[in-house]
């Protein structure tokens, strides 16, 4: 059944989602997109630039995603499924966390993690890039906007709002 | 550190203002902003504390950092309702923008969704190469190419790759200092 699925597939994606959002992309777009063909990768990227575009974390793009699958009951049990279990974990942990406090395995695996969730989101760069870089205009929007974020401290939405504007009237 | 006593209607305006206002990256800044510079609800050195193990933490940091704030402040009712407040406002925006956009036939939604996916391909290049920069020596470039040639070329899942890598960079970086 298909809110089952959403259910469980985006429980397990937040329960596997050390380093946040961006880090659990590639393991996202092969559920939806190459298991279960629910959306193509270029909906993804698309649906990723929509999260972007709109306030709130980025991760409730599963919304979008259970949407597309089985409407507004789809939304919501996606959107329930990828913040609720994760969210009873981090409640249950931040209960026992001042005991670990000074443990040197918090340390230690806070330190090895970084570079884990680092080549996730690299993965994660190529994944959404496949779906959304097709031609000189869409390259030219996504390194502008590399460049510009990197030098100045621009609100990200807006940058978003101003793609859409452009390829409103040049993608079309 | 508690220092300032909070309703449960004051963390719902709180989380919920920065879900309907906060963007992206920004939502971690406005929620310090709320929560310690205009509520006093927690210290500077509670939120970076809170904020470091939302961080270690599977799931998204900005809602990990609410049900850890909401929870110190209310408990479980207080983690609840700042689990709910920052996500619902956000969820209802998204929910509007995506149902016209994927229900539209018009040429110039479809090229608007496309430029901002580009732009977004752009946001996480950019996010990816200056948390790079923070880490360029060999082992944790070493990791990082591995495990994104893992999942890249090797098509290895998510879970698969967590417990391949976190247990060799558990070994790899010993005795390392963090590079941040």
């Amino acid at each position: 059944m298909t809110l089952g699925r959403l259910a469980i597939l985006f429980t397990v994606l937040s329960l596997l989602g050390f380093g946040g959002g961006n880090a659990i992309i590639p393991q996202m777009h092969s559920d939806v997109v190459e298991h279960y063909h629910w959306i193509t990768s270029a909906e993804f990227t698309r649906f990723f630039g929509l999260a972007k575009l709109a306030p709130g974390p980025t991760t409730t793009m599963a919304a979008l995603v259970g949407y597309a699958v089985a409407g507004v009951a789809g939304a919501i049990v996606a959107t329930i499924a990828v913040f609720v279990p994760a969210g009873i974990l981090v409640y249950t942990i931040g209960h026992g966390w001042t005991r670990l406090r000074g443990n040197p395995w918090r340390e230690r695996f806070s330190r090895a993690i970084k570079p884990v969730v680092l080549g996730l989101i690299w993965a994660g760069v190529v994944t959404l890039a496949r779906g959304a870089i097709d031609g000189p205009a869409t390259i030219a929007i996504a390194i502008a906007a590399t460049i510009i974020l990197l030098r100045t401290e621009w609100n990200q939405a807006l940058l978003v709002l101003g793609a859409g504007v452009v390829g409103a009237f040049v993608l079309r | 550190m508690v220092r300032a006593k909070a309703s449960l209607a004051g963390i719902a305006t709180s989380f919920g203002r920065v879900s309907a206002t906060a963007f992206g990256g920004g939502q971690l800044a406005a929620i310090r902003r709320e929560v310690v510079r205009l509520n006093h609800w927690v210290d500077e050195e509670t939120f970076l504390e809170l904020l470091a193990l939302a961080q270690l933490l599977p799931g998204s940091n900005p809602t990990n950092v609410a049900v850890l704030i909401g929870s110190r402040l209310r408990g479980f009712a207080g983690a609840t309702v700042a689990l709910s407040a920052v996500v619902l406002p956000g969820f209802v925006i998204l929910m509007i923008l995506g149902i016209f956009a994927l229900q539209s036939h018009q040429p110039w939604v479809g090229g608007a969704l496309r430029g901002c996916a580009a732009m977004a391909v752009g946001l996480t290049l950019a996010n990816a190469i200056e948390m790079t920069a923070k880490r360029i020596n060999a082992i944790d470039i070493a990791i990082i190419s591995a495990v994104a040639v893992a999942v890249l070329v090797l098509h290895a899942s998510l879970a698969l790759t967590l417990a391949i890598f976190i247990p060799v960079a558990l070994v790899l970086t010993r005795g390392k200092n963090d590079a941040v």
